[in-house]
């Protein structure tokens, strides 16, 4: 394949398609100083190395990234080389401007992406939760490049569609090869112990079925059924079990309001708690905090 | 018409059966909590998630199962995993999570303590093993590590106590569950004072000991309402899950033991007499007042065979844990009994009995060149059952049996029953653990309630069959590598002491 370098604004070729930041295939002969220098990234980039070995730091760690590698940049992490430079080899990659990114992994592609709202959360979600930024030997991924640039490039019928079709397949298979690589599915308490964690730190987060089957690396319905299956509970009502918990716990040990401690345990309202919490326990989420006082 | 609701609050999970009042089974329900390690030695669960699981499963339960079939619940019974501790302040509050039975942070003041010469006296008086899962060590542990949780701490209970004091606002601890905490003279039913004082601890800072039948126990009003429950409805404290499975089991009086292989295992037997064993390698835990349930735990069960499955069992789907061990078990029964010489030491977590070393480790042992994969795979399975065989042989010493009666996920496939039966050269009859908690639960229900005379009456209803005959030629090839197996995990004491410290577990 061709080198090439194309940027939003600068290159005509990108002009149908303006959620692509940066599209380039490059092969690096020369050392350039300063060419490569760690920045914050603004976009979610995902470079595919063809030949050569590279050392880059990608928030705050060192990655080796060999031929058949990807990496994956989030908005906002930092992104470059030690040295300021890119070394010698091939690498393509494609900078993708969402539509919305959150630190907490919020994620909206675009109108452009055929990705349904829920499962770009759940990508978003599961990408920004994994802090894993390099996939080693991504098969597939330098073949949906080639497409890339061949479609960009040729402009051929109903190359617009295929463009974006392209992007989100290679989102969706980083994301399919993410979950697989993290747990080899095949010990479920132990992957399910990973998502129990990712539930707690996030609490007040409006977890979707989706973003949490995604963690687990299954389908909704296989995961719901697993989740049931092995714990009894419904997702979402497994997630209701810790939200109480932990509420029980706020409740008890600090003086919090108790709307405070609803929306910080992920109940969208104080009502919305205290019925969950009347429905369970018979107690309004305030008469239990008396009850719990006058108790002892 | 009445029924009987059990409530097993065990390691992972709570489950929840109903009886009708003749033990007919009415239905299950179940829901899990998880175990944190925050560190690798360390073993915890959240006193409010499990609170919260048992109730909401407990509500489910009663709403799908119970209330729309108009049954009427005569007696709520509980039982629950042994060894747990859960400090919690004057007002009953909890001070971080508990700390369960499988947690090792107490492995200093355990050897410890088993070096002082009150070790063995507080052994004869508690029957509890002088190990870190005993809540008499947790507390040592937690009185020299963490002062400032030691003395916010009103009291030291067990998780089991936490649930029925939120239930019912009584903070009490059954005998049973008691008699596991080595802390609790099990002969005079009241806490004992060189436990406590090595504990650092007065017995007011532990719940009031009861017997298993006690059952002056309301049930809150507002879950009265919430659960659909009247005030009348009958709350008995119970007893632990051990006892009770054993009790299920049909297991009272001499000539019986029974077998749980789920992910750790035990051998137990049952008799109004402690075993006072001079190695102190075996647990003695109350049934009841004067009746023992004695035994030994391993750590080393289905999770080993499970381990080998991840590493080496084939996946057809995701998470296909259950498919994938089925498949290994299908390839282990291509090999010969003894698996052509080969030998695997199942030590992978340490062992409690009848080793009690936490540094043990495992090995595979005699490979040689005819060796294949299905080799393997049944030799996995067969350390593991000559370890449950190892302690077996060391209860029998004390106890003789003729029968067994297995239950759990893993000893209840064929090729484990037949193993264990061709093992100890003995018939072995089937039953499911769960079902052996829940049934032990309904057996001290009815007995309490009168409708049987005595436990041991009780006992006598289950009848079990006895599905797997031992083969004598197989019973002898199994004892020939058994001599070696056992000569191995005590020949190799130094060497799991070095590589333990290499390892650095």
């Amino acid at each position: 394949m061709s080198q090439l370098f194309l940027q939003q604004q600068k290159s005509a070729e990108l002009n149908p398609f303006p959620h692509i930041a940066v599209f380039a295939n490059r092969k690096i002969q020369h050392i350039q100083f300063n060419s490569f220098v760690k920045k914050i990234s603004e976009t979610i980039g995902i470079y595919y190395i063809t030949e050569g070995k590279f050392e880059w730091v990608i928030n705050n760690r060192v990655f080796s990234l060999y031929p058949g590698d990807t990496a994956i940049i989030l908005p906002g992490q930092e992104f470059g080389s030690e040295k300021g430079f890119l070394d010698p080899g091939t690498l393509t990659w494609i900078e993708i401007s969402p539509q919305v990114f959150t630190p907490a992994g919020g994620l909206l592609l675009g109108a452009w992406s055929g990705i349904p709202e829920n499962e770009s959360r759940a990508i978003g979600k599961l990408l920004s939760l994994n802090g894993i930024s390099v996939l080693s030997k991504l098969s597939g991924a330098g073949n949906m490049f080639q497409q890339l640039q061949k479609e960009i490039m040729d402009r051929e019928i109903g190359y617009s569609v295929r463009v974006n079709q392209l992007i989100d397949e290679l989102l969706i298979h980083i994301v399919r090869h993410l979950t697989r690589q993290n747990n080899l599915q095949r010990d479920f308490p132990q992957t399910f112990m990973k998502l129990e964690q990712a539930l707690r730190s996030n609490l007040d987060h409006q977890w979707l079925v989706e973003e949490m089957a995604v963690i687990v690396g299954l389908g909704t319905t296989a995961f719901t059924e697993k989740v049931k299956n092995y714990t009894g509970f419904s997702p979402l009502h497994y997630l209701i079990n810790i939200r109480i918990a932990e509420a029980l716990k706020l409740l008890k040990n600090t003086g919090k309001p108790v709307t405070d401690i609803a929306l910080e345990t992920g109940f969208y309202s104080s009502q919305h708690f205290a019925t969950t919490f009347k429905k369970l326990t018979g107690y309004t989420p305030r008469q239990f905090r008396v009850n719990n006082k006058k108790n002892t | 018409m009445d029924c009987i609701i059990t409530i097993d609050i065990g390691t992972s999970a709570v489950r929840i059966f109903a009886f009708e009042m003749n033990g007919r089974a009415i239905g299950f329900m179940k829901g899990s909590y998880p175990t944190f390690h925050t560190e690798a030695i360390y073993s915890e669960q959240d006193p409010e998630q499990v609170f919260i699981t048992v109730l909401y499963v407990l509500k489910n339960f009663l709403t799908e199962k119970i209330n729309i079939r108009k049954y009427k619940v005569a007696a709520i019974c509980f039982s629950a995993a042994m060894h747990s501790v859960l400090p919690v302040d004057k007002n009953g509050v909890p001070i971080g999570n508990a700390i369960t039975w499988a947690d090792n942070r107490g492995k200093k003041e355990a050897d410890d303590l088993k070096k002082l010469p009150i070790a063995k006296t507080i052994y004869d008086a508690t029957g509890t093993p002088i190990h870190p899962m005993s809540p008499l060590i947790k507390i040592a542990w937690i009185k020299r590590h963490d002062k400032e949780r030691f003395n916010k701490t009103g009291k030291f209970i067990a998780i089991k106590n936490y649930i029925i004091q939120q239930l019912t606002g009584e903070c009490v601890i059954d005998y049973s569950l008691a008699s596991a905490t080595g802390l609790f003279n099990i002969h005079k039913l009241h806490w004992d004072s060189n436990a406590l004082d090595y504990a650092g601890i007065k017995a007011d800072r532990l719940p009031m000991p009861v017997p298993v039948f006690y059952s002056a126990l309301h049930l809150r009003k507002e879950y009265q309402v919430s659960l659909g429950l009247p005030a009348k409805t009958k709350i008995i404290t119970g007893a632990s899950d051990g006892c009770m499975a054993t009790l299920g089991a049909g297991v009272w009086g001499e000539g019986k033991a029974t077998i749980t292989i789920e992910q750790s295992g035990a051998v137990r037997v049952a008799g109004n007499k402690m075993i006072r064993d001079s190695k102190q390698r075996f647990f003695n835990y109350l049934l009841t007042e004067g009746y023992y349930v004695s035994g030994g735990p391993t750590n080393n069960g289905g999770v080993i065979f499970e381990w080998f499955a991840k590493q080496f069992g084939v996946f057809n789907e995701a998470y296909g844990m259950d498919d994938s061990v089925h498949n290994l078990i299908k390839d282990a029964m291509q090999a010969p009994a003894g698996s052509g010489g080969l030998l695997f030491l199942p030590y992978l977590l340490g062992e409690r009995a009848p080793l009690w070393n936490a540094n043990a480790r495992g090995a595979y042992f005699g490979i040689n060149i005819k060796h294949e994969q299905k080799h393997f795979v049944r030799a996995t399975l067969e350390g593991i059952l000559y370890e449950i065989y190892s302690i077996g042989k060391i209860l029998e010493e004390h106890r003789a049996f003729s029968t067994l009666s297995i239950n759990g996920s893993f000893a209840s496939y064929p090729l484990w029953a037949q193993v264990i039966a061709d093992m100890f050269g003995k018939p072995v009859s089937v039953n499911n653990s769960y079902d052996s908690i829940g049934t032990g639960a309904l057996l001290l229900s009815q007995t309490e309630m009168g409708i049987h005379r005595s436990l041991e009456d009780a006992a006598k209803t289950v009848t079990l069959q006895a599905s797997y005959h031992p083969n004598k030629n197989d019973h002898q090839v199994y004892m020939k590598y058994f001599s070696v197996f056992e000569k191995l995990s005590h020949k190799l004491k130094d060497e799991f002491e070095e590589i333990a410290l290499l390892q650095n577990l």
